[in-house]
């Protein structure tokens, strides 16, 4: 029991995260940003995400990794119209990886913040630490109609009842591209070599990822924007997304 | 007024029995199953022997499973491999035939899979080759083996004892493996 504290202390420690090879990081231009969704179908695909049906989506218990959210400004005529696209901000500080009993949901050596389904006793106390609200949970084992199975994602695990689950930057693709880098015997990954599957799929590139340990990466150069912004910053959980703000030229 | 312990013995003999041969049934069962239907050791669909192909032929493992060290999967040789040879050798032996009947019907071999790690788990061939490790040392004396029987655990903690002796990078971050 002692040396799990002494390791949950250690982990906890400001100045850890500093170490890690890649922080990956992700950043959202709100001025680009039309609302289009692609980046929820993308990821419905890509991660074996379940439809979960008319009457649990009733009772909020839908699963979608990523969503848009809307919000209005202003008062009818003056009114303004603004998404953001909401995922999971793999914060370098996460409230959900200190309220894991079983250490689930911890931070890796790439600065992600990561479920471990097979660890997950579905305590589902991650969800109500989580301010961003971005954690699901499987109320049921879903399944997929006859032709549909034959599209899922055999790199990415069928979650199944009891478990949480959130988005992982789609940790598949970075997995594929450190081995792709490893096979040309380079150190690092490329910038712009990984693509989470909404980042593919933006029409607008509204959406960059890459490492922000790398200043030359083009996701370094959009943090650095004096647009940039962080959700929920006083909370103090330091997202790895940086939200670019929108300029409204009319004034 | 006494009660005799008997009496209520006798109203649980019918039980007793009933459980105490659920029980024998229960071990015997186990018994039977580990030493006939051996799930390391499957009977398969053909008796190919590794120990001829390999061991006598001395046929190179990439010879047959082609992508072990280009993919993550080390791929069962398709019939037409088979046949690549059997077209002209040993044509007349009835396991021989038997591949051949496959190959007329156009059918793949129903292979029954020996090494199989859970759909939850990300392994690569081709890390491991290219890190160095020789087939044998998961697979065993594969060239020694009429019917392949599976050698190695295949549970996490013989996964992470190798990763942390040779201090494999990142080797004990659980979404090395887990996906």
């Amino acid at each position: 029991m002692s040396t799990a504290l002494e390791k949950f202390k250690k982990y906890r420690k400001p100045g850890y995260y500093d170490k890690f090879d890649y922080h990956w990081t992700m950043s959202i231009d709100l001025d680009r940003c039309t609302g289009c969704e692609a980046c929820v179908v993308a990821c419905q695909a890509e991660n074996n995400l379940p439809i979960v049906g008319e009457q649990q989506f009733a009772m909020r218990r839908e699963i979608k990794w990523i969503r848009i959210e809307r919000y209005w400004e202003g008062e009818y005529p003056d009114i303004k119209l603004q998404f953001i696209p909401m995922l999971c901000q793999h914060c370098d500080q996460a409230p959900c990886e200190i309220a894991c009993p079983v250490f689930a949901t911890y931070h890796n050596q790439d600065g992600l913040n990561t479920q471990v389904y097979n660890r997950c006793i579905g305590t589902r106390t991650c969800a109500v630490y989580c301010p961003y609200e971005v954690r699901f949970f499987n109320w049921f084992t879903y399944e997929w109609d006859e032709p549909l199975e034959q599209q899922l994602n055999p790199d990415v695990t069928v979650r199944e009842k009891g478990v949480m689950e959130k988005c992982t930057f789609c940790i598949q693709r970075i997995r594929q591209a450190k081995d792709a880098a490893k096979d040309d015997s380079r150190r690092r990954v490329r910038d712009g070599e990984i693509k989470p599957a909404c980042v593919q799929s933006c029409p607008t590139e509204a959406m960059v990822f890459g490492d922000l340990n790398d200043p030359d990466s083009q996701v370094s150069k959009m943090a650095r924007n004096p647009r940039g912004y962080h959700v929920l910053e006083e909370l103090n959980t330091t997202p790895s997304i940086v939200y670019l703000k929108r300029v409204h030229t009319d004034g | 007024m006494s009660i005799s312990v008997l009496e209520a013995l006798a109203y649980f003999k019918k039980p007793a029995l009933v459980v105490f041969g659920g029980v024998a049934g229960f071990v015997v069962g186990i018994w039977v199953n580990s030493t006939y239907f051996d799930d390391a050791t499957p009977i398969q669909p053909i008796e190919f022997s590794h120990r001829i192909h390999a061991g006598e032929n001395e046929i190179p493992c990439q010879y047959c499973h082609v992508y072990a060290a280009r993919t993550p999967v080390a791929g069962v040789p398709s019939v037409e491999k088979c046949m690549g040879c059997h077209r002209s050798v040993a044509t007349d032996k009835p396991e021989i035939i038997k591949v051949a009947q496959y190959f007329a019907d156009r059918k793949p071999i129903p292979w029954i899979k020996v090494y199989d790690v859970p759909d939850f788990v990300h392994f690569t061939h081709k890390r491991h080759i290219k890190a160095g490790l020789e087939c044998a040392t998961c697979h065993g004396p594969v060239d020694t083996m009429d019917r392949i029987t599976r050698q190695q655990p295949l549970r996490m903690p013989w996964c992470v004892d190798c990763h942390t002796s040779k201090e494999v990078e990142n080797g004990r971050d659980c979404w090395t493996c887990h996906k």
